[in-house]
């Protein structure tokens, strides 16, 4: 297998050739992938809002933030200043610990999840063997977080929008782990890194959005609750609940559950490119065309144009399921809450299921297709 | 059993149907994006208000009788006009006229039944103000002219729907001289004219 370009190992041995100890070295090298990750992440959701505001704006034929910066990109960044600039309320007869406790819940594992998201062969901050199992883990916690601060807002709308969000969460966690499940059962592995290699070597046909149709809406349709994103916004349906979970909240505390939010659109968009739309591969075979024409995989060059190419890939496959999303947002109507639950449970636990075995059976069957 | 089997087919069909109208909802809202926004960017675009607009009222002083058919006319009897009668001239003398286009409704009814035209409508619509009583224009106030768009620099001034070129719903980028749908009245006169 190619191994790409090793950036932990070439950086250590550049600081080790300076004359400084392993240990040291490794030490530097270690906070880099974390800033690298909360910078990618933080520029991500500004790209995002942006991207969300302008496509909005298309899809209603208006014209979307014009004046801050070119075309309005500088839009999100002044938004965040003023949301870290307003002044940061707790309601009078609020539990002040559980509410200010509650967004922190909500965005660290959003942020966390960002450690098993590949880039590349190694562009990964962790290669963990548990790969994506932690970030169904991880994504379970937010609805405690939520939960948290509907219940200590001391407010009818926030209480019963945090009762919708753990419910809507919990209900749609299943489907999203079972359809990954049959992912995990095709590749082996549950680690993102394994899962797109498995994809890899046909280009575009290798991908499993053809060996999981019926898994890759499953899944889609699940992210986008987990994400409260429009078709089940109702934890913050405005009409009804004026602003869910977070209505008493303002300032950076209402920015946090914002970033998460959006972070979290991001994140999902990023697992179902990996898990569905073979992650950094190209929709060519880039090391068989190269073996075609007669260069080395480990020719430096074609390397680092490998890597860049991957991560453009990764992030262009996410940024076109965000497209997906914005449109869905304004195509669909919002589904009333017993519609969203009978969804869950009645529809897609059960479709999910028989994916699932299906996905086993052409296993048995058919190993050369289905991962043997 | 052939019950159940029925029950199954029909929920697969209705998921199918719903997912092929998501499929075409998805498409309409697609469409959308290519359209261009028809936006007027107000501060700093303006349209251009019609001949026949009800704006805010003028008036001249000096053409007034002060016969106060505007008073009668008016749904709510608004315009004071403040006259004294002349026992030398025996002609009544017009001290103040006032309008408060606080409540104004802009009919036009005294405007059209004005019999010496002192009154007529602008195309001024920008009457915002802090305090409502400064909504009461005495004489002074409703004899000023309001500056046009079309001369305004700091505004681009776009064209209404119905002054476009046929078939055009963009005010934008016209071209220079683009004539608007159907005949000028001048137009009209003229072929009347010639096909006598």
């Amino acid at each position: 297998m190619n191994s790409g370009i090793d950036l932990q190992g070439s950086f250590i041995e550049s600081l080790k050739d300076l004359g400084l100890p392993g240990d040291v070295a490794k030490a530097i090298w270690l906070p880099l992938p974390l800033l690298l990750m909360i910078i990618g992440a933080t520029v991500g959701v500004l790209v995002v809002v942006w991207l969300e505001r302008k496509i909005s704006a298309a899809a209603q034929q208006r014209i979307g933030p014009e004046y801050a910066g070119p075309l309005g990109v500088l839009q999100p960044v002044a938004d965040g200043l003023k949301l870290v600039f307003k002044e940061d309320i707790i309601p009078a007869k609020a539990d002040s610990i559980l509410f200010t406790l509650g967004p922190a819940i909500v965005v660290i594992p959003v942020f966390l999840s960002y450690l098993i998201v590949p880039f590349g062969q190694n562009l990964v901050i962790t290669d963990l063997n548990v790969g994506i199992f932690l970030w169904i883990a991880l994504s379970s916690i937010a609805p405690i977080g939520l939960l948290m601060s509907g219940y200590a807002s001391n407010n009818k709308y926030a209480l019963l929008g945090g009762l919708r969000a753990a419910a809507q969460s919990i209900s749609y966690e299943i489907p999203l782990a079972l359809s990954v499940l049959a992912i995990v059962m095709m590749s082996n592995s549950l680690s993102t890194i394994d899962i797109v290699n498995q994809q890899s070597g046909y280009g575009i046909l290798g991908w499993n959005i053809w060996r999981q149709p019926a898994g890759f809406l499953i899944f889609w349709i699940a992210a986008l609750a987990e994400c409260e994103r429009l078709p089940f916004d109702l934890p913050e349906a405005e009409e009804e609940l004026v602003a869910g979970y977070q209505t008493e909240y303002s300032g950076m505390k209402f920015g946090l559950f914002y970033v998460g939010s959006y972070v979290n659109l991001v994140l999902s968009a990023l697992i179902f490119a990996i898990l569905y739309l073979g992650g950094w591969e190209f929709p060519l075979p880039l090391d068989k065309l190269a073996g075609w024409i007669g260069v080395s995989e480990n020719t430096p060059w074609l390397q680092v144009i490998t890597a860049s190419l991957g991560i453009m890939m990764t992030i262009l496959k996410a940024y076109f399921l965000v497209f997906i999303a914005i449109l869905l947002r304004w195509t669909l109507p919002r589904v009333r809450i017993d519609q969203l639950l009978d969804l869950g449970w009645k529809f897609l636990l059960p479709v999910s299921l028989a994916n699932l075995l299906i996905t086993a059976a052409l296993k048995l069957a058919f190993p050369v297709a289905f991962g043997g | 059993m052939f019950k159940i089997l029925k029950q199954v087919q029909d929920y697969a069909k209705g998921s199918f149907e719903a997912a092929k109208y998501i499929g075409q909802g998805l498409s309409v809202t697609f469409d959308h994006m290519r359209r261009r926004p028809v936006t007027v960017q107000y501060p700093y675009e303006k349209l251009i208000p019609s001949e026949r607009y009800r704006g805010r009222i003028h008036y001249e002083f000096d053409k007034c009788i002060s016969c106060e058919v505007c008073v009668r006319v008016c749904p709510i009897n608004l315009p004071i006009v403040d006259w004294v009668f002349n026992k030398q001239t025996k002609k009544k003398e017009l001290k103040h006229y006032s309008i408060d286009f606080g409540v104004c409704i802009f009919c036009g009814n005294c405007v059209e039944y004005c019999p010496t035209n002192c009154l007529s409508m602008t195309e001024e619509y920008e009457l915002a103000t802090y305090d409502r009583h400064e909504l009461n224009y005495d004489n002074v106030a409703l004899g000023r002219l309001p500056y046009k768009v079309t001369q305004d620099s700091m505004v681009t001034p776009l064209r209404e729907l119905g002054y476009l070129p046929k078939g055009v719903i963009e005010p934008h980028d016209l071209p220079k001289g683009a004539a608007r749908a159907g005949k000028f009245p001048e137009e009209i006169i003229k072929e009347t004219e010639a096909s006598k």
